[in-house]
Formats: C-alpha cells, structure tokens, sequence
C-alpha cells in the first residue's frame, strides 16, 4: 500500500462517518438519538438553571435574616485588621455591637435590647420604620444619625416618649427621632423579650454600657462573590477561636424559613435526577435501536474487508457528532425554555437578575456527554462485535451481547450522574436503590404477566388475543419497553406527591389564623385581666405558658460556675454548649400540640406520692437537640437556681419539638410542683387580622409592660416562599411530563420497524384493519395499565424511603395513586401509542411491504 | 486457487452437535467457474462462508490464493477479503443509507484504491445503471439493486467472486440478465467464479458443478464436460 493510500484509509472513516450521517438525517431516523441528546441537555440546562436562579433568589431572602452572607459573632470586640483584611477579599463589610441594658426617660425605666450599627449597615435586608406606633414598617436605607436613637413601639408606651423626646442609654443622652419597625437579623426569639432601640456605632463607647461584667455581642458582617467569602474565611480560619467566635453563613439559618429553603434545594436536586433518568432512558432506547438498524451495513463492511478499526471509527465519529450537536443545540434550547418560564412566571416568581451561571451548562455538558457515551456504549459493542457471516447467515445477531453488563454500565452512569449532580450520596443511593427494586419487580411482573398472557390470549385469533401473543413474543423487548413506562410514570408520581406532600406540609404549619403576634412577660396578676380583656375584643389567646429563667447550678454532680466574671461566663457557656447559663423553664402536665415523648414517660401521671425520684427530685421534660448539645439524657440531674430558691429536677422524658410552627416552644418543661412557690411570668400568642391591626395600640394600652411580638411579616414572608416554591415544582412536573411523554414516544418509535414488518405479515395475510388497530390499542393499554400499578408500587417505596430518610417527614400512604396511576398510565399509553403507530396502521398492503424493502 | 483439506463444520445446537459440513476437499483452479447446487439446508452457504473467510472451520484446511485462510485471525482474513475476494449476494445487501455510486466505491475505499470514484463511475456504467447513480438502495428495482451489487463486487478486481444464489430474488427477466452480465464481467476479468446456486441453467453455465446432499459436497458430471479435467477433479472431490 503506498503512502498515499494510507492516508486515504486513515481518512475514510470520517468521509463514510459523514455519508452515512447524511443519509440518516435526510430520513430522519438518526434525528431520534439527536433529539434525545437535546432534550436531555435542553431538561437538564434548564431545570438546574432555572433551580439556581430561584435559589439564588432564596439564598438573598435567607441572607436578610442575617443581615449578610456570612457574619462572624463574639462576646468580645472583634480585631479591626480582620474587617480591613476582608475589605482586601473585596468583600462588603458592616459591624454591629449589641447589649441589654437601662434606658430612661420621664423617670421611666425600661431594659432594652440595645443595638448599634455601622453605615454600612444591614448589607443584606433593609432596616424598616413603622410611621406611626405599630404601623406596618417600610424599608429604609438609612440608620441612626449619631445622637439619635431609633425605638421599637412598645418603648414609646412603656417610657411614655414620643418623637423628639429625649432618652438616657448608660451614660449618654439621645433623642428619639424614628419608631423603629424591625431590623434584618432581630432574631426572633420570645425570651429576649426586651424591645429595640438602635442608635450609630460611634455612639456605643459614649454610653459606657459595654464594659467589663455586661454581656455584648460583637458582629461583623460580610457580603460578596462566594469564592471570595470562602477564601476569606480560610485566611481567617486559623485565626478563629472556636470557643468565642461563631461564624455564621446563609446555609446555616436554622430558621423555619432557611430549613424551607433547604428543603426546595433537596427538592430541585430530585427534580433535576429525574430528568436525567428520563433523558438516560430515551437515550438509551435510541442507541439500540440505532445500532440494531447497523447490523447489516457493518457486516457487510466487514465482508468487504473494512477493519474492526474502521469501522469503530465510523460510529464513534458519527455518535461524537451527534452528541455535540444535540449538547450545543440542548444548551440553546434550553436557556431560551428556562428564559421563557422566568418569564412567564414574572410576578409571582422571585428568581435571581443574573441570567447565567456555569454550573448548570457544565452539568448539561457532562449529563448530555455521559448519556451519549455511556448509554451508546453497549449498544455500539455489540454492533462492532456483528460477524460478518450476518450478510450469509440473517438470523446472526451481535455476538457481544452482555445484557448484565449493559445494565451495570447504565445503572452505574444514572448513580454516577445523580451522586456528582446532587453532590448527596444518600439521595442518590435511595433513589437507585429504589428504581432497582422497581426494575426487579416489573421483570417478575413481566414474566407473571406472559404467564398469564398464555391464559388470558387462549381463544380464536382476534385482537386481543393479537395483542397478548405480541405481548409474549416480544417478552424481553416489552419489559424493557415496561420498565421505562413504569419508571417515567413512577418520576412523575414521586414529583407530583412530594410537590403535594411538601407544599402542604408547609401550608398546614401556617394555616390561616396562625398567631402573629407574641406576648411575653405577662404577669400572674395581669393574666386574667388580659385574657379577659382579649375575649372583650374578640381575640383568642392560644393559652398562656408560665415560664421562668432558671440558673444553671449543676448538671448531676458537675457544678457549674454562675458567678458573673467575664472569663468565667464565656467558658461555662462554650464548654457546656448549652444555651448559656440560664434556661427560660416552663411547667406543665399537659404535652404540647406537636411535642412528641421519643424516650421516657411523659410525666402527666406523676405524684409526689408515686414518685420513684428521690426526695425533693421533680421530672423534667427535655427537648431532644438541647439534650444532645448539652450531653444530657434521661436519668440525668439538673439543678436550676430559681430566683433565689434551687430546684432539682431529673430528666424522665425526652421530647422532639415541631419547630416549623408558630408556637411558643420550650426546651425545658418541668412538672408543676416544682415550681409551686414561684411567681411565674407568662407568655402567649394570637392572631389578629390584618385588617384590625390600627387597634393594636389601644388593644396593648392597658398592658405597656408586656412584650408584643409583630411576626407578621415573617409568616407572609414564609408564605410568599411556599408559593415560589409550589410554582416552581409546576414548573418541574411540566418538564418530566413533556420528557416522559417523549420517552414513551420514543420507545414505540424504536419498535416500529418490527411493527412494520409484522403489519405487513398481517395484512397480507388478510388480517382486518379493524383487528390489527384493535390489537395495537390493546397492547399499549395493557403495557401502560401494568406500567402504571407497578408504578404506584415503586412510587410508594421510594416515597416512603425519601420521606423519612431524606425530608423528615411524616410519610403516608397514596391509596388514591394505586387507582390514578394504572387508569393514566393504560390511558396515556395507550393513546401515545396507537398514535405514534397510527400512521403506520392505517398504510395500505402495498405501501407497507414497499417500505419494508 | 483455491483448496480444502477435510473441511469440517459442526456446530452445537439444542439437539446437541450437528454436523453441516462432513469432510470437504476439492479445489478450484484459477479462472474456473464452480457452480454449488443442492437442496436447501444442505450446507451450501456454510460452505461458502467459510471459503470466503467469513466463518471459520471446525477442523481442516482452507487454502485461497495460496493464504492458509485457517491460519489467518478476522483481521488478516478481513484485509484478505478487501484485497482478493468480491461478493454478490441473494438479497443484494446494499448499504441502505448509501447512494449506488457510494455502495460502489466502498471496498475500493476500504483497501484504499486511488480514485474510487472514477472507477466507481467505470463500473456503473458498465453494469448499465449510470443514470441511477445517485439514488439510494430502496430507490431501486431488485434488479438494479443486483447490479449495483455485481459493479461493486468487481469494482477491486477480485480474484475470486463468490455469489450466493445472486438471482434468487428476481424475476426470470432480470435473472437472465443478471447472469449475463455476471458471466461476461467475470470472463473479462478472469476471476474465479465460486456460484451457489438452485438454478439448474445457471449451474449449466459454469464449468463445473459440485452438489452438496446433507454436507456432502460430491462432483457432478456434467453433459458437455469436454475436457479430461472434470473427471479427475471428481475423484478429488469425493476422496
Ligand atoms: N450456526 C448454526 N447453528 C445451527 N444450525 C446451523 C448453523 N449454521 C447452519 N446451520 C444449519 O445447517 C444447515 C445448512 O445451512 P446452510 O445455510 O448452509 O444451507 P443452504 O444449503 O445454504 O440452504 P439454502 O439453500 O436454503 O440457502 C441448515 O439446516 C442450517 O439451519
Ligand atoms: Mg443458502
């Protein structure tokens, strides 16, 4: 061979690639793999751009809860190198010192949750002021001039000031120039209960209220691009003493709405893997078919003397093509799909400005490459492996043909995509384990099903009987076909129930009439007055909880040192990690809604008289995550020093606790007769509706040293989140709709060769149009009426298996999908079917056996 | 040209072994034409398949053009085919998602051949289906397709064609023609013609005729045997 030659060998291979490409376009059948390409790429562009965007946008909104991206908090002065050394990270920076202390006026005197901000201050969230007492609050861009100090509305009645008036924090003078509605990271906390003033941080050191034997907290805040926040904090890191200082970032709000946000993440994770499987299936089905309309025209290649080089050359050149068409054509598909859906959804949706990200086309890229490789691979060997012999011998199939290893290629590539996409082992692992199971039974329920067919199909040849001897024919063919139904219908049933289950878990914790408002520091004497006094105007109380700060004095044996010196107090707090030094104590025989006993008894039954406790001991109910953090657990001591009294309770139940409500919640419950002799304070909470908030004043004239609460705001912000959220997921199920409805196609698409072949059988045998259609309707009704039961099956396993190992949630049955499901699945099958097949029935005998030469 | 030393063929079945081919040899010269006649199932196209390398042997010997075929493994026997061997098939086993001109052009592309094209055009022509050169394989009438097919099988000038039963799908029309443009394409070319075939005037036109009863392959004496060639090739046959 001369050089010449072999550089036109070398060649060949892309020009007959290309030829064969042509052609294939031209008929249109190659476009099938390509679609899929780009559907999967286009699904997976756009449901993770689009999650990113929406979590973009909950990032911010959980972002305001602390005011930043990350903040760093201390109970000593933080090293100003380290707010200059940030500012060289290129990151926004703000600081705030807060203290309790005494603020006067009018002879009046009042603790206050003292606040003091910096200009730059809050960098996320906006300050609100409220124009009249109480009034809901408006942003402000502003903060406190020096000398002037903001207050909460409750200060104005408790220290009878109004605007302008003049009011004494320690040692320095202030006046009072706005009513302060709410600031970005207020915490919410019932037992902080003091109100807030803000004043200017240049004005902190004037009032001496931050010197040795007060309890401040130092803040500093900081906002920027994420790469940079990290890199700061690992060149602060070491820096950091873990005892004293807490850094805090967005991801760890552990507030109702930032486990929300949470939430939606996992969620759209999910989403996301079950487009992939989608896009994995119609890929796969695709490649199949593809290579098996291969066979011929690689035996004969080979026949002709092409090498198994060549050859291999020619598919990969052709797949590789494809693969990057269908990825460049999915990206742009799916960036103007998601462009769209923003838009669509402007108004109610909140997502992010920034309409690009990275992440999500890298991961378009490696979804629609591992796809086009992995799921191609087993197809294309067993091509390759075609002998020649095929073009003497027709019935001569692949001889590499590893169904196992094809499955253990195509399972590892859906595992490996799900673990790198979701970055989360465990969800990946129960959502394949979980389609494993799927697809062991559907291949019991495929052979159960051929058994019966052999019973069921028994009778003169008619069109049911047609369909049930395809059904057996095809058994291998048809349970695939089975599976992929049974698994695109399955994807469909976990979104739509964990959209419903989610959601309305979510609803239910705010359902209409949820308090808005807490009271703290209600008196014994005030309590009747109060309630009474709420019934006059028509509200309800949701039952007042005694509480009462008790002292740590020992756990067992271990005594704990109370005494107030600086050292000392930040070391008990840090070592013991508890909740400080002091604990807010409630007493009760009567469990809460949404307090569950998790070990031990509750202790509504306990006397004194058939106590097992020691002399003196009373029962305590502790919550679970406090007697984790604290290292406390049934049967342990703890002594509380109550006012000036010690009291010592045993720990003889633990409790789990519903968080996610708008209730008060206790991590220490106490019996009642602990705390006999003690004055308790109560605490409550109501609703009042929006529209009768202008009473709120003269509801609370009467009661100036109560605490009021408005957590209005952040339960419509809670709401305002679900909606976000219950759009999105529509969005979702739209997608794995418009993507599973595409694979089905796709599948009947792949047996249509067969089909028309046996069509034309038929036919020529003189078998009635009517029959055949029948028996092609049967057919998909039966695969899609299994498809959709087995489904409901895997549904509720894998449901049941995310619910109580990822989401924490209450699982239940779906009864009602064990109807819906098969009826849908015969149905949509059945009709996607018999049309995709229409076309082909309703050929005459001689256009049909024309095509099948 | 060709030769075989106690070809055999079993292969393994749920009936349990079954023997195809029972010990082979005979040998072809350079330029003969060998007609393989027989009833259906009795061997022919295994027989074929494996003098054309496309399968290998249970045991014995396969010599073509002095190569030891069963000697060679699927990529030598591969390049052997490309350079020496041509094919012409019952069912034409045209690549379908190539024009006639393409289909024609591959095997001189495959052992790389200057232009392929030229010659492909070359051979069309002279198969008589230049005016079809563009159009795809389901575009074409079976005779036509079988052309095309007979243009690339010589489009290499092989040494040896095989044709397992090339008229089997046509009418008694186009067969006529069929063969006739086979046998004068192969006596211009010299090629030795292996032809398997249920045609007994198709077998007439060969030189001579081995027949295969149950993997048996036993020469056939024909009428207008002319030449003391024949005989002693039967006695090769049936050894
Ligand atoms: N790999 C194999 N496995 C099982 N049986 C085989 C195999 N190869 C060939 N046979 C059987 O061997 C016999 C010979 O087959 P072959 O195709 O050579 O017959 P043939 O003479 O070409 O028939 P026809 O004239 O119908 O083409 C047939 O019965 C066939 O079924
Ligand atoms: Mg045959």
């Amino acid at each position: 061979m001369s050089n010449l030659d072999t550089v036109r060998v070398k060649t060949l291979p892309r020009q007959l690639a290309w030829r064969l490409f042509k052609h294939e376009a031209k008929r249109g059948e190659l476009s099938i793999i390509l679609f899929a390409i780009i559907l999967s790429v286009a699904a997976v562009l756009s449901l993770s751009l689009f999650s990113e965007r929406l979590q973009g946008a909950l990032t911010d909104r959980s972002a305001e809860f602390i005011a930043a991206d990350r903040q760093l908090s201390a109970r000593h002065p933080l090293d100003p190198l380290w707010i200059a050394q940030a500012k060289t990270f290129s990151l926004a920076t703000a600081e705030q010192t807060s203290t309790r202390s005494m603020a006067f006026a009018n002879d009046e005197l009042a603790l206050v949750d003292l606040r003091a901000v910096s200009d730059t201050y809050p960098l996320k969230g906006s300050i609100k002021l409220a124009p009249e007492l109480f009034a809901t609050g408006v942003a402000t861009t502003q903060i406190p001039q020096t000398g002037e100090a903001w207050l909460d509305s409750r200060l104005f009645q408790l220290l009878g000031v109004t605007i302008g008036d003049a009011i004494e924090l320690g040692d320095a003078s202030f006046t009072v120039t706005q009513i302060l509605s709410e600031i970005p990271d207020g915490g919410f906390s019932v037992f902080n209960a003091d109100p807030m003033v803000l004043i200017n941080q240049q004005d902190i050191a004037a009032t001496n209220v931050t010197g040795p034997g007060s309890r401040v907290n130092y803040k500093a805040y900081f906002t920027g691009d994420e790469n940079d926040l990290e890199a700061f904090f690992d060149a602060l890191s070491p820096q950091l003493d873990r005892q004293i200082h807490r850094w805090l970032s967005v991801q760890d709000d552990t507030s109702p709405i930032g486990e929300s946000v949470a939430r939606a993440e996992q969620f759209f994770l999910l989403a996301s893997l079950l487009a992939i499987v989608l896009a994995a299936v119609a890929i796969g089905v695709a490649a199949q078919r593809y290579a098996q309309r291969h066979f011929d025209p690689v035996a004969i290649m080979k026949t002709l003397g092409a090498s198994t080089s060549t050859i291999r050359k020619v598919y990969l050149y052709q797949i590789s093509f494809i693969a990057l068409l269908g990825i460049i054509l999915g990206t742009i598909v799916g960036f103007l799909l998601q462009q769209i859906v923003v838009s669509a959804l402007a108004g109610t949706v909140e997502v992010s400005l920034q309409v690009w990200y990275w992440r999500p086309l890298l991961i378009a890229i490696f979804t629609g490459s591992v796809c086009a490789l992995l799921f191609c691979l087993y197809p294309l060997l067993g091509l390759f492996s075609i002998p020649p012999l095929r073009v003497l011998r027709r019935d001569i199939s692949a001889t590499f043909s590893s169904r196992g290893g094809q499955y253990i290629t195509a399972g590892g590539a859906i595992l490996l995509m799900m673990w790198v996409y979701s970055q989360n082992l465990k969800i990946s692992l129960i959502l394949f384990v979980s389609g494993l199971i799927l697809v062991g039974l559907l291949l019991a329920s495929t052979f159960g099903l051929i058994a019966l067919g052999r019973v069921l199909g028994k009778g003169r040849m008619g069109a049911w009987q047609l369909a049930w001897a395809r059904i057996k024919r095809r058994s291998l063919d048809n349970s695939v076909q089975l599976i992929s139904f049974a698994l695109t219908i399955m994807l469909l049933l976990v979104v739509l129930v964990m959209r419903n289950d989610i959601v309305q878990q979510w609803r239910d914790q705010l359902p209409q009439g949820t308090a808005n408002y807490f009271l703290a520091n209600v008196t014994e004497e005030q309590r009747p007055k109060l309630v009474e006094h709420f019934a006059k105007n028509g509200i309800d109380t949701d039952g007042l909880y005694p509480v009462s700060r008790g002292r740590f004095v020992k756990v067992n044996d271990e005594l704990i040192r109370t005494d107030i010196t600086k050292e000392d107090e930040d070391t008990t707090n840090e070592t013991r990690r508890g909740l400080g030094r002091e604990a807010n104590l409630t007493w009760d025989t009567q469990l809460q809604s949404g307090n569950e006993i998790i070990a031990g008894q509750w202790h509504d039954q306990w006397t004194p008289q058939n106590s097992t406790l020691p002399e003196g001991v009373y029962p305590v109910s502790i919550e679970e995550r406090v007697g984790e953090r604290m290292r406390i657990g049934m049967g342990d001591e703890l002594t509380f020093n109550i006012g000036s009294e010690i009291v010592t309770v045993q720990i003889t139940s633990v409790r789990t606790v519903n968080w996610q409500t708008m209730q008060p919640n206790f991590f220490f419950v106490l019996h009642p007769a602990a705390m006999s002799q003690f004055r308790a304070n109560y605490i409550t909470s109501f609703y009042l509706p929006p529209e009768r908030k202008p009473e709120l004043t003269r509801l609370m004239a009467p009661f100036a040293s109560v605490t009021m609460f408005d957590v209005d705001a952040r339960i419509n912000q809670v709401r305002s989140i679900i909606d976000q959220v219950s759009a999105a997921i529509e969005f979702i199920l739209v997608l794995v709709l418009v993507a599973g409805s595409l694979v089905l196609v796709a599948q009947v698409q792949a047996s249509m060769d067969e089909r028309q072949r046996e069509l034309a059988i038929l036919r020529t045998l003189g078998a009635k149009g009517m029959m055949i259609r029948l028996s092609v309707i049967y057919e998909f009704l039966i695969i899609g009426l299994v498809a959709g039961f087995m489904a409901a099956l895997a549904n509720e396993v894998s449901l049941y298996l995310l619910q109580t190992n990822v989401f924490q949630m209450q699982s239940s049955l779906h009864l009602e999908y064990w109807v819906i499901a098969p009826i849908t699945g015969a149905v949509v099958v059945g009709l996607l079917g018999a049309a995709s097949c229409w076309r082909l029935l309703s050929m005459n005998t001689q256009v049909l056996l024309r095509k099948m030469l | 040209m060709i030769k075989t030393k106690d070809l055999i063929k079993t292969v393994s079945t749920s009936e349990g072994e079954l023997q195809i081919l029972q010990p082979v040899n005979f040998s072809v010269e350079a330029g003969e034409s060998i007609a393989i006649i027989g009833a259906s199932g009795s061997g022919k196209s295994t027989l074929l398949g494996l003098l054309a390398g496309l399968d290998t042997a249970t045991s014995g010997e396969i010599w073509l053009d002095d190569a030891p075929l069963h000697d060679l493994d699927e990529e030598a026997r591969a390049q052997l085919r490309g350079e020496k061997v041509g094919f012409i098939f019952q069912s034409f086993m045209l690549v379908p998602s190539l024009t006639a001109l393409e289909n024609i052009m591959l095997p001189a592309e495959i052992i790389g051949l200057d232009n392929p094209k030229a010659r492909a055009l070359a051979v069309l022509k002279q198969v008589g289906v230049e005016h079809r050169a563009g159009h795809y394989p389901n575009q074409l009438s079976g005779g036509e397709q079988q052309r095309v097919a007979i243009a690339r099988a010589f489009i290499t000038s092989p040494k040896i064609l095989f044709a397992d039963e090339p008229t089997g799908n046509l009418d008694a029309q186009n067969s006529h023609n069929v063969e006739t443009l086979l046998f004068d394409l192969n006596k211009q070319s010299h090629t030795t013609l292996i032809l398997v075939t249920h045609d007994p005037e198709l077998a007439q036109k060969c030189d001579r005729q081995l027949a295969m009863t149950a993997g048996e392959l036993v020469e056939v004496i024909s009428n207008n045997a002319s030449d003391g060639n024949s005989a002693q090739q039967d006695q090769e046959a049936s050894a």
